[in-house]
């Protein structure tokens, strides 16, 4: 026997447990494999594992992040608010519209309900009116309200938008008119500059419950400031008037002095326009 | 009878056009510096010297770049006066001013003309005074917004002047 198989021999005799547990593992490993590259096998054994940890952090997010998440989101809001109100705000703004379209209707059907119920010459006529138009009592009542008034009314020299004359059938008011004049003539300019519409000119200014309504002349321009509805039936009517007025009521002299045009200006608007 | 004139501010970024106007509209002074968008418009009532009222209408525009003609036309409409404003501390805004001058009095005939070198507290009269007369530069007033040397008596010469045209 060389000495090659009694080394041989001696290891076999030695390493016999060895040789037994390393088979075991390779056995384990190979199994081991087949599950981690069976998808099933490893979702079968995984998945409740990760249930568990995701149910226990889950749990535990409002405790952990939480204040971390509100801390954040409050710095966040308070860095950006216009971005946030930038965001907001068509939302708000729907939400605001059907409030008021809902409220509206309440109302309307409010007002049906009591003038139905009182009885006056003037509530019959009412009645009268409202059916003759083919709407509710209610309806009728909130259009009388919506009805479009003239609030004030500017004449502003052209160019240098220079305060020609105004009047105001409802009070002086504390704003400065000249700078309002100055204003509304540097918006008016902006605009008709900026979009080069040729010689186009700005007509309409709204803003929230008002509307601006600017009708152009040779030399001036009347901006009527219009609180209510401003409908095309009251435009039509309103534009009627201000030439009526420009045509027959002002020449050379009025428009040099300014008195004597504030004079003509609120005897001409001092009744209702529609 | 009511009297009112437009005055406009002209002149590059950054001269002081924004601090004269409101030196003179509300006595204040601010060392921010805000760039002016487009036009802002405020009102000052002046006694004249003959006992009269007149609202100065002042039209402040925003600085131009290059020169005068970029500032928009309309707002230069109906003027009658402007104040072209330059920075004594700094050349480059009077650079064009001769050419700006000239388009503002051949474009605009009628409307009287005015030139002022603000920021006087932060140099030395004379010296500045020479240095302008070597570039030829021709002014009207020197004036500093800051401490408001020469602000009200430029502005009351102006509307005794205007009411006169």
């Amino acid at each position: 026997m060389e000495d090659k198989d009694k080394l041989k021999i001696l290891k076999d005799l030695l390493l016999d447990e060895e040789k037994e547990f390393t088979g075991s593992i390779a056995e384990k490993v190979e199994e081991l494999s087949k599950i981690v590259y069976k998808k099933e096998e490893l979702s079968h054994k995984v998945d409740p594992i990760i249930d568990d940890k995701l149910d226990e952090f889950i749990e535990e997010i409002p405790k952990t992040l939480g204040p971390t998440i509100t801390q954040t989101l409050k710095e966040e809001i308070k860095n950006s608010q216009d971005a946030v109100v930038e965001a907001l705000f068509p939302i708000i703004g729907k939400m605001i519209k059907k409030y008021i379209a809902h409220e509206m209707r309440l109302l309307s059907e409010n007002i049906s309900r009591k003038t139905k119920s009182a009885f006056s010459f003037k509530n019959w006529f009412r009645r009268t009116k409202a059916r003759a138009q083919g709407v509710t009592d209610g309806e009728l009542a909130i259009s009388d309200y919506a009805k479009p008034r003239l609030i004030q009314i500017f004449v502003i020299e052209k160019n240098s938008g220079i305060l020609i004359s105004d009047y105001s059938p409802l009070s002086d008011g504390t704003i400065d008119k000249e700078m309002i004049a100055g204003m509304l003539t540097a918006i008016k300019s902006f605009v008709e500059d900026a979009f080069r519409g040729g010689d186009q000119n700005l007509e309409l200014i709204e803003y929230e419950l008002h509307t601006i309504h600017i009708q152009n002349f040779y030399s001036y321009y009347v901006a009527a400031v219009i609180s209510g509805a401003y409908t095309m039936m009251f435009k039509e009517v309103l534009e009627d008037q201000i030439i009526d007025f420009a045509k027959n009521h002002i020449s050379n002299k009025e428009l040099q002095n300014s008195t004597l045009f504030t004079k003509k200006l609120k005897k001409y608007f001092t009744d209702e326009i529609v | 009878m009511k009297l009112s004139k437009k005055v406009v501010l002209l002149g590059p970024f950054g001269v002081g056009k924004t601090s004269l106007f409101r030196r003179f509209v509300d006595n204040e002074f601010s060392e921010e510096y805000k760039v002016t968008l487009g036009v802002q418009i405020k009102k000052k009532v002046v006694q004249l010297p003959d006992g009269r009222e007149l609202s100065m209408i002042i039209w402040d525009t925003e600085g131009h770049s290059d020169n005068v003609e970029d500032t928009r036309k309309s707002y230069l409409l109906g003027s009658h006066a402007f104040i072209y404003v330059f920075d004594l501390t700094r050349k480059e805004t009077y650079a064009s001013l001769n050419h700006d001058i000239d388009y503002l009095t051949k474009t605009y005939p009628k409307v009287v003309a005015k030139v002022i070198g603000n920021k006087l507290d932060l140099v030395n009269e004379k010296e500045i005074t020479s240095q302008l007369k070597e570039h030829n530069i021709e002014f009207d007033c020197l004036t500093s917004a800051k401490t408001n040397k020469n602000v009200q008596d430029f502005f009351s010469d102006l509307a005794t002047e205007i009411t006169k045209t």
